[in-house]
């Protein structure tokens, strides 16, 4: 009796032992969240020596892409976009507003992206961060560059009234490449999107919509904008599509936006994107980046909306 | 018409753009309209609820909930350091809401407003006394809540509260008991239960019962207008949902295999 007690005493149970309680394959998943929570660059290091990233995918790889619309009955267009983990829905708003002074015979596009607290323990809830805000507006320059809207067609009556179309994407689920994503879903709800006919009534300065007559699609340009995001990792590595555990690793990465035909839409670099080869000569990888970047636009148009 | 407010962290549109107006609303006169008697369920019916907890897998506990056209995504985060607040011996509990956009039939400006306040708080005394805060003193669970489409405030409010009561379960955090929530309306002098948006502005009076099946405890009651059949609203939303209750404990039984 009296050695047991003391034998207790001698040794109490710790928090730590608790673990040993697990089977081995837990005990060893845990440790392996650990270390990547601890040292992630030694983490990813280790993955990347053996030509696989942590989720599995080869270097040029990217994740699957999933493309839902109309599922939003509020909205007069919508989807919703998975690209593996990352979960973004986009809603399209039409409302009527008088045109600008200087653009008497145009309607409006204003996309927005937000990244709620919800989508990631990274962002605070409040006013859009600085990463939402960097990303509404190379969403805006995407679209606008692309001419992807005709935004001649949004006009109901020149320099009276037009078509305004919010565009608002909320990131449910944040893993990485949110700008993909977000104009995948954008695109996507654009294309889902129909507005009501409507007329402006020159006598009593009114816009009225015809409820009885067919709501018409947007008439929107054949060559679809798509992005397609690379990472630099260790001055070796392109990693296509990074996750959201990859990103703050990255030292350079390419996002280049195509429409048909490999056309360059949009075409950003930050940080040195030259990569070290095998024999230790270095290349410009951006080339590499923009063909695997037709590559994948292919893929995605195909998938998402059968065509092309 | 959306209120202009200029926000240099958004792109902005126009200073002013209105909702379309249809010629068909404009003949008709605005009044106070009967219900239309439902079609596919009884006044006593709730509408089907989809559960899905784990979607967001960023989170410590997630669930995504949809009944027909109310759909939203609730996350939990925490329990985590308080910021910011003095020395509490019980841990906090935080409950955001956030309306998307275009979750309304009129889109809604994207900053904050009154009513997504007063969902939170509703959510927030629902939930209060389920979770067991004296476990984790200096810290605070975050709820956070968006709203993708909505049929109904008191609906939403429900759909929430159930959200976040699975999402809590889901992230391992100690609860006493799951909270389960239902609405109902005065409509013709009878209960309806769940009413949609159409159905809940027609009526005279809402309520939006929070209970805990398992422990027959009531945890919170909202009211709005005036009720004459209460007692009987009451009791129809406790029975129904020891109904939801078993759907919740289905859901998380199968998220955790």
């Amino acid at each position: 009796m009296a050695s047991a007690a003391t034998a207790s005493v001698l040794a109490p149970p710790s928090v730590l032992d608790q673990t040993h309680n697990l089977p081995q394959e837990d005990q060893d998943a845990l440790k392996a969240a650990v270390f990547q929570r601890l040292h992630p660059r030694v983490y990813l290091e280790r993955f990347v020596r053996e030509e696989i990233r942590p989720d599995g995918r080869a270097f040029g790889e990217s994740r699957e892409a999933a493309v839902n619309v109309g599922s939003i009955s509020t909205a007069d267009g919508s989807a919703l976009v998975r690209l593996g983990g990352t979960t973004v829905v986009c809603g399209v708003k039409a409302e009527i507003a008088e045109p600008a002074l200087d653009a008497a015979g145009v309607g409006f596009l204003v996309p927005n992206v937000d990244l709620p607290a919800m989508c990631s323990p990274r962002f605070r809830p409040g006013p859009p961060s600085e990463e939402a805000q960097v990303l509404s507006e190379r969403l805006n320059q995407a679209l606008v560059a692309s001419g992807f809207v005709d935004l001649d067609a949004l006009c109901i009556h020149p320099g009276k009234a037009a078509w305004v179309l919010y565009v608002d994407a909320t990131c449910i689920n944040y893993d990485g490449n949110a700008f993909d994503a977000a104009l995948l879903a954008m695109v996507a709800a654009l294309r889902n999107t129909t507005l009501p006919q409507a007329t402006y009534n020159e006598e009593t300065h009114r816009t009225t919509c015809a409820r009885a007559a067919p709501r018409v699609p947007l008439r929107l340009s054949p060559s679809t904008p798509v992005a397609a995001s690379f990472g630099i990792f260790d001055g070796k590595y392109v990693l296509a599509d990074p996750t959201a555990f990859e990103e703050p690793l990255l030292e350079g990465s390419v996002c280049a936006v195509l429409g048909a035909g490999g056309a360059v839409v949009s075409l950003s670099q930050t940080g040195s994107v030259l990569v070290a080869s095998a024999d230790g000569a270095e290349r410009d990888v951006l080339a590499e980046c923009v063909a695997a970047a037709q590559r994948r636009r292919v893929d995605l148009v195909r998938a998402a909306f059968g065509e092309e | 018409m959306a209120q202009y407010v200029f926000d240099r962290r958004r792109n902005n549109g126009p200073e002013d753009s209105f909702p379309p107006v249809f010629d068909s609303d404009l003949r008709s006169v605005a009044s106070k309209s009967e219900p239309k008697p439902r079609k596919d369920r009884s006044p006593l019916d709730i509408r089907p609820i989809f559960l899905q907890p784990g979607l967001i897998t960023q989170a410590t506990g997630s669930t995504y909930i949809e009944t027909e056209r109310t759909k939203i995504a609730c996350a939990i985060y925490g329990p985590r350091q308080s910021k910011n607040t003095s020395f509490h011996e019980k841990g906090r509990l935080n409950v955001e809401v956030k309306f998307a956009p275009y979750s309304c039939q009129r889109r809604r400006s994207p900053m904050h407003d009154a009513e997504d306040r007063s969902i939170a708080m509703a959510i927030h005394q629902a939930l209060v006394s389920s979770v067991r805060l004296e476990t984790f003193p200096k810290a605070t669970i975050d709820i956070f809540i968006t709203i993708i489409e909505t049929d109904g405030i008191e609906g939403c409010v429900a759909a929430g509260s159930i959200a976040a009561s699975t999402a809590l379960t889901h992230a391992g955090i100690e609860i006493v008991g799951l909270v389960i929530s239902c609405s109902a309306a005065i409509i013709n002098s009878e209960v309806w239960l769940d009413p949609t948006d159409e159905e809940s502005s027609s009526s005279n009076g809402t309520l939006v019962l929070s209970c805990m099946p398992a422990l027959q405890k009531v945890t919170s009651v909202w009211q709005k207008g005036r009720m004459e059949r209460k007692f009987q609203c009451m009791k129809a939303c406790q029975n129904r949902s020891d109904d939801i209750h078993a759907v919740v404990g289905q859901a998380l039984l199968e998220a955790a295999r």
